[in-house]
């Protein structure tokens, strides 16, 4: 393995192969998100037929997932490196498979298994097919075709690509556990992020106030809606975001009944439909207007 | 002669659609081959996670000529009276391509016709599959599919590359935008160059060289023989069906295995979380009684050091999770868990899971009667079979499906009584038509009422299913409702137990439309028994509600519809309903209005084998009462022949429609014999 392998460079590494693939190098939102997918620069970016090639990190937040630091591969965050590229082109996976090389990974030392697993988002009204990728039983990567976003059949397939990089690092510095990865070359991501996983763990679990959470809940979605009345996509959609959030606080604290959870969601969906219907009205008259100039 | 090899390749396939898949694509192009008279010598079906496709060898270049009949004109218009051929024939002739010789006439149904016969020559194997093969492709079918590229073409994951080899040349058809060729791809772990392939014959061998074992068959042996390698060094019990092995088997082209272990503390979780864990971290195989696992994974013996270190990795994660979960929920307690029910709403408007487990733990008292079954032990594991839905181990998804089995434990270690465990551990069993019974009564008592609970409460929130809508699967419910209590003999009236459930959520629905929907599911479990569907329809006419009872009914009946004397009875019968048919009032017997000798033997003969039934129904002795009353067949025929039923004199006639009428009473005890279809029936009637 090689010696520079820390967390910090697998991350420049993979960022400097997508841009040679054509991908446009982007940042994580600037609010709260569950997943890469979130960020505007997937889901509202593969709704409309505009060839899109993106690769960015996404600090995602699972409360539900924290376990205190005290699971080596459990956390109530982690990094994502998301890529989209649409249309995906047909050596994906290859392509895919060489970013592993390009971070060292030899094939013939390891098992990479795609393993079936349909993905869907209910928050989002998305799903699609793909696999997670395993490394030696690891799940390092979802690899994913979206069919549908928003509630809205995709017209331009796009490919999902998201690596779990503290898993892969893991892997390739050969660590027991993801807080002993080595950051860069004097930190490990237990010096940077301990601490984090521990509080927020309990505040997570036990500490959040339900009645605070919900009643946020209640004016970021009405704000969102109102926002989406005034004909403002990405606003409206910055709430759904946090509603989304908010929504996965109060799932770990676990004051949701099942039926209220489906309702829940049913509420964060029909904002993220909202906006994807809104943000392909605009973009087709916008298409209009462009063309007709021409 | 030739060969021909077909490979579909593809990003890695649904493990479960792979093998019927490939099997049906086989059959398909083995089927055309036929239809197509083109002849082969073998057919080999090739499948692994990245491929899927048929080996054919031997085959003709050409289809075999075909001679074919062309019908003409009828034979008097086709020549005149000369005998010489007419305008009509000669462009008959003419637009077919007939030359004179070709002619001559025939007789057919509609009379006699002129006709031409000629030979058409076989077309090129090669066109023929040109044109076929990708029609067989499209024509396959998936339970769910996806669009990746431009054109919406639909298959379970993407299609990237096709070989069609007719001996030495590629076949020339695109589809999904990839275009038929001769290269083939490697296992990925071995190399990424394309293997190109000159003919059929060198596949397998070639692809072998690539680190693909294509034949599935042989991959098997592989998987089996490396599975068992490892295991001797190991003193345990090997655990696997032949499902988890044609599962690997799907998923890996290259089996390698490596042997991997976890901490032993991880032993004191039940087998059934042991093996969850194992199975949701890629169907691991445990090796019971022991720490240690055995891994078939897909690449190079190389890599067995990072393969081992990796799973045994994710499997301490997934462990530690389960322990985790297990220990807190053992903290908590079922009783615990009970109380948190109350807060768990379970269909809309149809009140919480604890409100269910009361409804089931009342409804259970329907039962007290079952032989071998103990009400107490009923009536405990009914109020706490729910409980375990609120465990975090059943909350976490890969865990879901131990709900039940979790509930038993928890119920166990918590100090509940065995039986109680069990019966909560059986409860939603079956989950699948062909899945392990209940074992114990309260098992099945339970399983019965919960599934009945399932159905009724899916109907009264307007969730009953219609097409492919069924999101509770209520039909599945109420199979498994009529199967268990069949295979579990529990002889209760189904419909009895529907009214109570109604009664208890006190809501206005026309229970017709459950009872109904009741015996529609039974029908069909009975016609999975391979009863024929009048057999059923005929005992369920006047069924009451016990399902076991009603199987019995359809074994007599069918073992009987064989005889000479069954059919004449079933003709009796049918007669007998269309005399009673319109008529509204009818009286009882008086015996001193029986004129004629074959009514009073009739007669007497209702009497005596009445009498003679009565004890067999007891004993539900079907097959005895079914030949009692075919023993009647010979009077009552008699008595049709000799005895005028709608005679003037309205005393006797209104006497001897009782006469009928009681006659068939005795039969309908049994079955309605005029639902009976006998050959040559209209069916429709």
């Amino acid at each position: 393995m090689r010696k520079d392998q820390t967390f910090e460079n697998i991350i420049i590494r993979l960022k400097q192969y997508w841009q040679k693939k054509g991908c446009l190098l982007f940042e994580p939102y600037n609010s709260e998100v569950g997943a890469g997918t979130f960020n505007p620069a997937t889901f509202i970016r593969i709704l409309d037929k505009k060839p899109w090639n993106v690769c960015y990190v996404e600090i995602s937040k699972r409360p539900r997932d924290g376990r205190y630091a005290e699971n080596p591969l459990r956390f109530q965050q982690f990094y994502q490196l998301q890529v989209i590229m649409k249309p995906g082109p047909s050596d994906i996976q290859r392509i895919y498979l060489e970013s592993l090389a390009h971070l060292g990974i030899k094939f013939k030392e390891h098992e990479i298994k795609f393993v079936e697993g349909d993905w869907d988002a209910p928050t989002l009204g998305a799903w699609g097919l793909g696999w997670e990728v395993w490394l030696d039983g690891i799940e390092i990567t979802q690899f994913t075709y979206f069919q549908q976003a928003g509630g809205i059949d995709l017209s331009i397939i796009p490919v999902e690509i998201t690596y779990g990089l503290e898993r892969i690092a893991k892997v390739l510095q050969d660590v027991p556990s993801v807080f002993d990865l080595k950051w860069n070359n004097n930190l490990t991501w237990g010096d940077v992020y301990r601490q984090n996983e521990i509080e927020f763990s309990e505040y997570n679990f036990e500490r959040a106030d339900p009645e605070f959470l919900t009643s946020l809940f209640n004016k970021y979605e009405a704000e969102a809606k109102k926002v989406f009345n005034d004909g403002l996509v990405l606003p409206g959609y910055d709430y759904t975001i946090k509603c989304s959030n908010i929504f996965n606080l109060l799932e770990a604290r676990g004051v949701i009944s099942i039926s209220e959870r489906a309702k829940m969601i049913g509420r964060v969906r029909a904002l993220a439909n909202q906006a994807a219907e809104l943000y392909l009205r605009k973009n087709s008259e916008k298409n209009e207007e462009e063309s007709e100039e021409k | 002669m030739i060969d021909f090899l077909l490979e579909i390749g593809f990003e890695e396939f649904p493990p479960s659609l792979l093998k019927k898949t490939a099997e049906d694509l086989s059959v398909k192009v083995g089927k055309l081959l036929v239809d197509e008279r083109i002849f082969y010598r073998s057919i080999r079906t090739i499948y692994t996670s990245r491929r899927f496709g048929a080996l054919v060898l031997g085959l003709t270049r050409k289809q075999k000529p075909q001679i074919i009949e062309i019908h003409g004109p009828p034979k008097k218009l086709a020549f005149d009276n000369n005998g010489e051929s007419t305008e009509m024939l000669r462009g008959f002739m003419k637009a077919n391509n007939l030359e004179a010789t070709q002619i001559f006439t025939k007789k057919i149904k509609e009379g006699e016709y002129a006709c031409g016969k000629k030979e058409i020559a076989g077309v090129n194997t090669e066109d023929i599959l040109c044109e076929e093969v990708p029609k067989i492709i499209k024509s396959l079918e998936f339970p769910k599919t996806m669009v990746w590229t431009k054109g919406g073409f639909r298959f379970p994951r993407p299609i990237r590359w096709i070989v069609a080899l007719l001996d030495r040349k590629p076949l020339r058809f695109k589809l999904a935008g990839v275009k038929a060729d001769r290269y083939s791809s490697p296992n990925q772990h071995f190399s990424f160059k394309p293997i190109r392939l000159e003919k059929p014959r060198e596949y397998l061998i070639l692809l072998r060289h690539g680190g693909v074992i294509a034949d599935p068959n042989e991959r098997r042996k592989i998987i089996l023989k490396r599975i068992k390698k490892a295991a001797e060094k190991i003193e345990g019990k090997l655990l696997y069906t032949d499902e988890m092995i044609e599962e690997i088997n799907s998923t890996v082209e290259y089996p390698e295995v490596v042997t991997g272990e976890f901490e032993n503390q991880y032993l004191d979780l039940p087998d059934e979380v042991l093996m969850a864990v194992l199975k949701v971290q890629g169907d691991l195989i445990w090796v019971k009684g022991t720490n240690k696992f055995i891994c078939i994974f897909n690449g190079k013996k190389k890599a067995v050091q990072n393969v081992k270190k990796g799973y045994t990795h994710v499997v301490a994660a997934k462990l530690y999770d389960a322990y985790y979960y297990y220990k807190n929920d053992l903290k908590q307690g079922l009783q615990s868990m009970l109380e948190q029910t109350k807060k768990m709403m379970w269909l809309k408007d149809l009140g919480s899971l604890y409100d269910k487990a009361t409804r089931l733990n009342r409804l259970v008292e329907m039962f007290k009667t079952v032989p071998e079954l103990d009400l107490d032990v009923l009536k405990r594991s009914a109020m706490l079979c729910k409980a375990d839905l609120l465990s975090q181990m059943v909350r976490e998804k890969d865990f879901t499906f131990l709900q039940g089995i979790m509930g038993g434990h928890y119920a166990e270690i918590g100090g509940e009584d065995k039986q109680v465990a069990t019966a909560i551990k059986e409860h939603y069993l079956p989950k699948f038509i062909g899945d392990t019974m209940p074992k114990t009564k309260e098992g099945s008592v339970l399983s019965v009422v919960d599934k009945i609970d399932n159905v009724v409460g899916a109907f009264l929130s307007g969730h009953r299913p219609s097409g492919s809508y069924d999101p509770f699967g209520v039909r599945r419910n109420a199979y498994a409702v009529v199967n268990v209590l069949d295979t579990c003999s529990i002889n209760i009236l189904l419909f009895e137990v529907i009214d109570n459930l109604l009664k208890m959520y006190n809501k206005d629905f026309d229970k017709n439309i459950i009872s109904e929907f009741f015996i529609e599911r039974f029908t069909r479990y009975l016609q999975d028994k391979k009863f024929r569907y009048d057999e059923i329809k005929a005992v369920l006419a006047t069924w009451k509600g016990d399902v076991t009872d009603a199987r019995i009914r359809c074994e007599a009946l069918k073992k009987l519809r064989g005889k000479p004397d069954f059919t004449k009875l079933v003709i009796g019968q049918k007669r007998v309903r269309n005399i009673l048919k319109d008529i509204k009032r009818i009286g009882v017997v008086n015996e001193e209005l029986l004129k004629e000798e074959a009514e009073k033997k009739l007669y007497k003969k209702g009497l005596e084998t009445k009498s003679k039934i009565k004890e067999l129904f007891q004993n539900c002795d079907y097959f005895k009462i079914l030949n009692l009353l075919l023993a009647m067949r010979v009077d009552i025929d008699k008595f049709f022949d000799d005895v005028m039923v709608m005679c003037d004199d309205k005393t006797l006639r209104n006497n001897r429609l009782a006469l009928v009428n009681y006659i068939n009473s005795l039969f309908s005890q049994y079955a309605d014999l005029s639902q009976i279809v006998i050959e040559g029936e209209n069916q429709q009637e």
